[in-house]
């Protein structure tokens, strides 16, 4: 069958002109699939990057923290034109704490995405053993929700993730400062001054020394009496499915809670700031590889207009509309573009797999393949090849017939 | 509907144009006035740079005169926006060049069909039949599906014509139609464009140098500097070229210098 009746003609004839020049067409396509392979690589990486450094940080924390509110005193508004300088002071004598969390936590499970909840008493101390003391936090978590936050329980390298009454869990490198093992005891003083002998029950490594040096678990009631809070909570700490959804649950927990909930990004500013820097440089990356590709298309196909002067000028001859000539050399673009970036999409995937894993299951670079943001590159990769086109099927739509037939 | 069918099928009425490039105006035509009755086969004469290509240019809406008009099926050609003169060469008007033009690309039966399928955006099985109908009218039916670089050069110059009857037009202008062939080739390609007038009645307005084509043709009308210098009445048989002008062409060829179409003058 040579003819097609449902192809629309001004396709067929772009695709003609497509496959007659093979070696440019090929040129053209591979050149929008370098320019999106570089896209989707740098996607893959940045992103990848970024989420292996928010894993790195975030993974072993709470996404959301509920914190009790921080009273703020009324204050009445300044007279027009005149501020009002405020100077107020906590009160000491006060514990902040949240004490209605039941209602809390039947808020909570109405919330979609969060995948864990530690209801927590937090609280500093000093641990002795023998001639050493050393500063502690204490966090006091229920058993059963012990790795609802950070993966406690997988990150154990001795003794066991059990927390009974006289328990504690602390961190290797806590355990090495003060030359103590599993099974034995350690006295904490709590900030309350209350005093207790606990058993070391098992050690810990998340890699995070702020952790593994100084937080050590201990059993939810056991920190109530060690920090006088027989009824409330210090914090209660979320889990998402979706990280940056943080900032609006924290919002609307807020705003039905009346307590305070910061997202983890707020809690980590230094982490936000590298990673916009990051975003930006890849962003500025990926600009650069679109202006690639619409340089490389314009130019090819103004070339290929100058060319094909003397075939427009026939086509107009026999009264082919300026418009139809301007849809061919669009189709050209729009085609070279979608096959392109196709093909780049493609290539960008298998190189960010490849470079992804070393083959025996490690990580040789933090590219995440999935993350190549494929769509948006397919999307402006052919947005950028028809906008290239634009000049030169304009041109081509102009050309004067009787001057392209003479030529 | 009578008096319409007897009206001519196009007037041309004091076309002049004059090229002008910077400060230089080249005055090309300079005036001309013929018209030409339907079905008729007329023969264009005129030493080289006379105007005749410029004027085809003009007659098949691809170059708007300087000034002057003319009117083709009644309608007047020279206040109509591009769009509408682009739908009316596509329909009205068919174009046989001196060098076939043929798009190379494609194949014999994509050429002729390539009017018709512009015009719709897509082809119809309908105007896949005709195009094969004309090819196998100009005694290409064998040769349909092969591009067009792979035909010989009066092969690609009958697939022209075939291409130029395509979407049926009342006009079809031949600039030296038969220039670029030898004297074999140049005698088909003419008997055939003949053929085809007498079979269709398409109104044919042909360029060309050749003496003995013209004589074969029904009138001829003779341009020489800009103007028409001579128009002599449709005649029976084919004695008018002598009676009237002697050696028309051996006359102006002597008179007229070979660019002699433009007296350049400073603007």
């Amino acid at each position: 069958m040579t003819f097609d009746y449902t192809m629309r003609f001004d396709l067929k004839v772009a695709l003609r002109y497509l496959t007659s020049n093979r070696l440019q067409s090929a040129l053209l396509i591979g050149g929008v699939a370098i320019a999106v392979t570089v896209f989707t690589f740098n996607a893959a990486l940045i992103n990848g990057l970024a989420e292996f450094q928010i894993d790195r940080v975030v993974g072993s924390s709470s996404h959301v923290t509920i914190e009790p509110a921080t009273p703020r005193p009324a204050v009445a508004p300044a007279p027009e034109g005149t501020e009002r300088l405020v100077v107020s002071q906590v009160a000491l004598e006060r514990r902040e704490q949240i004490k209605q969390w039941r209602s809390v936590e039947r808020i909570i499970e109405t919330l979609p995405g969060v995948t864990g909840v530690s209801y927590n008493i937090v609280g500093t101390g000093l641990v002795t053993r023998g001639e050493q003391t050393l500063p502690v936090s204490l966090k006091g978590v229920e058993p059963a929700r012990l790795s609802a936050i950070a993966p406690i329980d997988q990150t154990l390298v001795e003794g066991e993730a059990r927390l009974g009454l006289n328990d504690v869990l602390i961190g290797r490198k806590l355990a090495l400062d003060l030359g103590i093992g599993v099974g034995q005891p350690i006295f904490i003083t709590s900030n309350q001054g209350r005093e207790r002998t606990l058993t070391v029950r098992g050690l810990y490594s998340t890699g995070v020394d702020s952790l593994d040096g100084r937080l050590a678990y201990v059993n939810l009631d056991t920190a109530r009496v060690m920090f006088d809070l027989p009824e409330g909570l210090t914090e209660i700490e979320l889990k998402l499915a979706d990280i940056y959804a943080a900032r609006d649950i924290a919002r609307q927990l807020a705003d039905t809670t009346g307590l305070e909930a910061i997202a983890w990004m707020d809690r980590n500013q230094r982490l936000r700031e590298a990673l916009e820097g990051q975003g930006n440089s890849g962003n500025i990356i990926k600009m650069f590889t679109l202006i690639t590709i619409i340089v490389g298309v314009a130019s090819a196909l103004l070339l290929t207009t100058f060319r094909r002067r003397p075939e427009i000028g026939i086509m107009r001859s026999f009264g082919i509309s300026q418009r139809f000539v301007l849809s061919v050399f669009m189709l050209q673009g729009a085609l070279i573009g979608i096959i392109g970036s196709l093909v780049g999409c493609f290539l960008g995937w298998g190189f960010s797999t490849l470079l992804a894993s070393a083959g025996d299951g490690t990580r040789r670079l933090p590219v995440d393949p999935s993350l190549g943001q494929y769509d948006v590159a397919l999307l402006l990769a052919a947005a950028a090849s028809i906008a290239a086109a634009l000049w030169p099927a304009r041109a081509a739509s102009r050309i004067d017939p009787v001057e392209a037939i003479s030529q | 509907m009578t008096s319409s069918m007897n009206a001519p099928l196009l007037e041309v009425h004091d076309i002049r144009k004059i090229f002008v490039d910077r400060d230089y105006q080249t005055p090309v035509l300079k005036g001309v006035n013929f018209t030409l009755q339907r079905g008729e086969m007329v023969a264009m004469l005129g030493p080289s740079g006379s105007g005749k290509s410029t004027l085809l240019s003009i007659l098949g809406t691809l170059m708007r005169p300087s000034s002057g008009s003319f009117r083709m099926l009644g309608r007047e050609l020279t206040t109509l926006a591009e769009k509408e003169l682009s739908d009316f060469r596509n329909q009205q008007i068919g174009f046989i060049f001196q060098y076939h033009h043929l798009l190379p690309d494609f194949t014999a039966l994509e050429n002729v069909m390539f009017p018709h399928a512009g015009r719709l955006w897509r082809e119809t099985r309908a105007g896949r039949e005709r195009a094969a109908m004309l090819l196998e009218r100009v005694g290409l039916k064998d040769r349909m599906n092969y591009r067009a670089t792979r035909l010989s050069g009066g092969q690609k110059q009958r697939v022209a014509i075939a291409r130029a009857l395509m979407n049926q037009p009342a006009l079809v202008l031949a600039d030296e139609p038969t220039g670029n062939l030898d004297r074999e080739n140049a005698d088909q390609a003419f008997g055939l464009m003949s053929e085809i007038q007498r079979e269709t009645g398409t109104t044919f307005l042909l360029s060309t140098h050749d003496r003995e084509l013209a004589e074969r043709c029904e009138r001829r009308i003779y341009i020489q500097g800009g103007v028409v210098v001579d128009q002599p009445q449709v005649v029976p048989g084919r004695s008018s070229l002598r009676v009237i002008a002697g050696d028309p062409l051996s006359v102006i060829d002597r008179t007229q210098p070979a660019n002699a179409g433009g007296d350049r003058q400073r603007a």
